[in-house]
């Protein structure tokens, strides 16, 4: 492979790599400059690549996922590879790999952004409230926000060459003893056409249900604010904002959320926000296009009756 | 404005504040339907030191100023009023003890308060409210202890209390001069609580009988000398007044922010109702109430500083105050008007709050007594 | 064990922070201890209640951050250390000063970062720190229990968790775990006001002018702006629940939504 390209890290999950890989590999070719794709360990969606506009693809056999080898093949790569500008999605592991590379590399470190202008990334600060735009100089590591660049154009049959190549993974001081998948299933918020989100005014985790009950009526899928995630009512990987996805369906539902800044500015891209909650003056109905102020226990039976009602 | 309270004591001010809204406030709302005893609420604040705020510094308190404490109970009672009379009645019964009680059971009392514990001050009777003077219940000397028989009613912490404070007659010919104060200990065989009283206000407060059935105390934990127990009492009672003024304040101080945080967005005839100069009159009148009645407390304690006499003055700001707090919830339900009278909104819970202060430790009416004599004198 | 917490101030994260002349306009807002800063502590002041120990907290920035030293000593911490440099720093920049002086301050087997601050929400200076240490570092850390020779330590992931060991002296970044930080008694809050507090400078823990401040940062805001605003539709506001969800459910329908 040529020196001097951009090195994008993907993740691979049965064969396919995953949708916040692909944001980052879009983010990637939007520098204007050729892009080659790195797989660790799991190199089974290596040959996809191509056709999502990779301009190469290396390949690095590897154990499963431990942040201090990974760290250091994308390290030696980078250098190996002279390349400019290094970029992954913004998942945990991604975001510490992002930083242990800069650091190894002294490298700008540019996390969670959300778009790119002639002058930047941009990414949100101050918990949403704002957005600062900056520029690295010189050799960069950028990771990307999951729902904020899309997925590349893909091309079918395109390919492109697929390199194996041997790089150092030494010194590994952490052991990893134990990986607990805990959620079961996945959650594609990024993709839903409709969510339907509760927070901390359902009341429980018994109303809560109200929300699955509306979400699956509609096809669409659970989100929450963060303290029904921390009331246990629903998983984490439902968080919508800022420590969690960032979302643009065509509809938004959200149920007795108050409408913090860190929640808000992960869902304002909807296309439409319908927000119920009891109290008049909660910030939600500042960008909701409707707000119903009642009980939000009162209100979802009647409007799952509602739709059932319509449909037959 | 609020007490002018020693600069380096903001930021206490702002630990209380912070502790009570995240806390204290929204979690009352609950237990102010069940009635139950919030005890994680009360394990936290004692965490903190809340139990202990008037612990002098020689038995190992904080040695806070008097206003600080005030600005600190105001706190408390603005998030809810029943929390902060539970604090309030430890330090009734400590106060009993730092006026009455040997350097044992000053430090015995102040050691229980700083662990977390909670005291409790047994004067009133089923027949001895206002005349506590009529007290059936009786101690009797026998060898070197004494036997307790008779019923304390309405005893704020009287079923969590780790001490009481409890009067006597040691001899029912003298009178008052007859009565004794005790210092007994929680778990002595032959005291025993009633029922939790099923309050109109105050409910995260714990209320209920207190009870002696040949409850066998040691001599020593006489406090003072037979026949001082009213003296006692009554010394107690005047310097706690000024303290249930304190609370009685923070209600009123409560019923303000509720209503004109309600007064500003609701809007009537298209505009806020608070632009209305009817409304405006009402909130300065509120206001006007709230902050002598502040101040007077400020000023009762001020005199207790100076070891200046405060009997009058501590009447004056508990039988203001309590007013003061009834008055201002009738007008913040007034003001938020059909959601004011119901339970989904705060004030309702205001009034019920409030118009204990206008009885308890010593009715209003028994305050304007105090005061009338103390203006009118012998004549 | 020594352990050692690197903690920021940030302007609290519950008011919304607006632009004031191309700027974000932060006067006004209370300046707090960054909320995932709070919970390392908690959880390394836990450590050390269980273990032993001393917990030493370590802000860099000018005399305005020794308040927020002062509330950390009343909440567990021990002692406290200032590092007296006000330089503007990107994270790289703030890992080299935040390296030198935990190396000046002591000798620490535990390091302890929150996962990320709330203003800039980089999440990567606890990372960096301990590259620039030469230590390992395990991220989104939920709790942390001795073991022969280092930690193990509970990291949160995507979909659950890892249980990592790692010898000492490491530095974790932490997450919300499972508890609240504690609130400070009201004698531990007056004994923090007279504690002493350490202070430092960037001579004297013998930074490198090269590593650190606005001319070697890597990393550069060249612009700052609102989001992107949306504007409010229509509240409704019925007496009767059931006539608010046929007029929102008639808006929905006219969207061809429903």
């Amino acid at each position: 492979m040529e020196k001097g390209m951009i090195l994008v890290y993907l993740e691979a999950a049965d064969g396919q790599i995953v949708k916040v890989s692909l944001e980052a590999l879009n983010a990637a070719k939007k520098l204007g400059k050729p892009v080659a794709a790195v797989f660790i360990g799991d190199a089974s969606a290596a040959n996809a690549a191509g056709a999502w506009g990779a301009d190469a693809v290396l390949t690095v056999a590897a154990d499963a996922f431990q942040a201090e080898a990974y760290a250091n093949i994308l390290a030696d790569l980078c250098s190996r590879y002279e390349a400019p500008c290094l970029v992954l999605g913004s998942t945990r592991d991604g975001k510490e790999l992002a930083a242990r590379v800069s650091a190894k590399l002294g490298a700008g470190c540019v996390t969670d952004a959300m778009d790119l202008n002639e002058n930047g990334w941009v990414r949100s600060i101050y918990g949403g409230s704002l957005q600062e735009t900056v520029a690295a100089e010189g050799r960069s590591v950028v990771t990307v926000r999951s729902g904020t660049f899309g997925k590349p154009e893909e091309q079918a049959g395109r390919t492109v060459p697929v390199e194996a190549v041997e790089a150092d993974s030494s010194e590994l001081r952490a052991v990893i003893k134990e990986t607990v998948k805990e959620l079961a299933e996945s959650v594609n918020l990024e993709d839903a056409e409709v969510i339907v989100a509760g927070g901390r005014g359902m009341g429980s985790a018994e109303n809560f249900k109200l929300v699955h009950e509306l979400a699956e009526l509609l096809g669409g899928v659970v989100g929450a604010s963060r303290p029904a995630i921390e009331d246990g009512w629903v998983p984490r990987n439902h968080q919508v904002g800022q420590s969690g996805k960032i979302v643009a369906p065509k509809l938004y539902i959200a149920c007795g959320i108050s409408g913090a800044m860190q929640h808000v500015s992960g869902m304002t891209g909807s296309g439409y926000i319908v927000a119920i909650n009891k109290d008049e003056d909660a910030p939600i109905f500042d960008v909701a296009d409707v707000g119903i102020v009642g009980n939000v226990n009162d209100v979802l039976p009647l409007m799952i009756e509602e739709i059932k009602a319509r449909r037959s | 404005m609020a007490y002018l309270i020693n600069p380096e004591d903001q930021d206490l001010l702002q630990t209380v504040k912070e502790f009570c809204e995240k806390e204290v406030k929204e979690q009352c709302k609950e237990f102010d339907v069940s009635g139950e005893w919030p005890e994680d609420i009360y394990a936290q604040a004692a965490e903190m030191g809340l139990n202990a705020l008037e612990v002098p510094e020689e038995y190992g308190g904080p040695g806070l100023e008097r206003l600080t404490v005030a600005a600190l109970m105001e706190e408390m009672a603005k998030a809810d009023a029943g929390f902060a009379s539970t604090i309030t009645a430890s330090n009734l019964a400590l106060k009993a003890v730092l006026i009455g009680g040997s350097e044992e059971h000053k430090q015995h009392c102040c050691d229980l308060l700083i662990e977390g514990k909670h005291g409790a001050f047994c004067l009133t009777e089923p027949m001895a409210g206002s005349d506590a003077s009529n007290s059936k219940t009786t101690a009797v000397r026998e060898g070197d202890e004494y036997v307790l028989n008779g019923r304390k009613c309405f005893i704020t912490n009287g079923g969590v209390a780790s001490f009481y404070v409890v009067t006597a007659m040691t001899d029912k010919s003298q009178g008052v001069k007859g009565m004794s104060a005790f210092l007994v200990d929680a778990g002595t065989p032959g005291l025993s609580t009633g029922n939790h009283e099923n309050k109109m206000g105050i409910r995260t407060s714990n209320t209920c009988d207190v009870v002696f059935e040949d409850c066998r105390i040691p001599a020593s934990a006489l406090m003072g000398t037979e026949g001082e127990g009213y003296k006692i009492a009554m010394k107690t009672l005047d310097m706690s007044r000024t303290w249930v003024g304190c609370g009685a304040v923070g209600i009123a101080q409560r019923c303000i922010d509720e209503a004109v945080a309600y007064g500003k967005q609701r809007i009537t005839f298209g505009k806020p109702i608070l632009k209305n100069q009817a409304l405006q009159f009402k909130v300065a009148d509120m206001e006007i109430r709230t902050e002598t009645a502040r101040q007077m407390v400020a000023h009762a304690l001020t005199l207790m500083d100076k070891g200046l006499p405060y009997s009058k003055e501590s009447a004056i700001a508990k039988c203001y105050a309590g007013d003061v707090a009834v008055q201002n919830a009738l007008e913040a339900i007034q003001i938020l008007g059909g959601y004011g009278y119901s339970r989904e909104y705060p004030v309702e819970k205001l009034l019920r709050d409030a118009k204990i202060f206008q009885i308890f430790e010593g009715t209003n009416e028994i305050q304007r007594m105090v005061i009338g004599k103390s203006v009118i004198g012998k004549f | 064990m020594e352990l050692l917490v690197c903690i920021k101030q940030v302007p609290d994260d519950s008011v919304t922070v607006t632009l004031e002349n191309g700027a974000p306009k932060l006067d006004g807002i209370t300046p707090v201890v960054n909320a995932f800063d709070t919970y390392a502590l908690e959880m390394a002041a836990r450590f050390k209640e269980e273990h032993g120990g001393n917990v030493t907290v370590l802000a860099v920035g000018g005399p305005e951050v020794v308040p927020s030293l002062r509330s950390c000593l009343a909440v567990g911490a021990n002692t406290a250390v200032c590092l007296n440099e006000s330089a503007p720093c990107d994270s790289l920049g703030m890992a080299h000063l935040l390296a030198k002086a935990s190396q000046k301050a002591g000798s620490f087997d535990v390091i302890f970062c929150g996962v990320e601050s709330t203003d800039k929400a980089t999440g990567v200076t606890g990372t960096q720190l301990a590259e620039a240490l030469g230590v390992p570092v395990v991220t989104n850390v939920l709790a942390v229990e001795p073991v022969d020779g280092g930690v193990s330590v509970k990291q949160e992931t995507e979909e659950g968790y890892r249980t990592i060991e790692v010898p000492c002296p490491c530095v974790v970044t932490t997450v919300k775990p499972g508890y609240e930080p504690r609130y400070p008694s009201i004698k531990s809050k007056m004994a923090a006001r007279k504690a002493p507090i350490t202070e430092l400078s960037a001579a004297e823990i013998g930074a490198d002018a090269a590593a650190y401040g606005p001319g070697a940062a890597k990393v550069k805001q060249v612009a700052v702006a609102a989001p992107p605003k949306r504007q409010s539709g229509v509240k409704i506001q019925e007496k009767e629940t059931a006539v608010a969800v046929s007029r929102a459910m008639e808006m929905l329908a006219g969207q061809k939504l429903i």
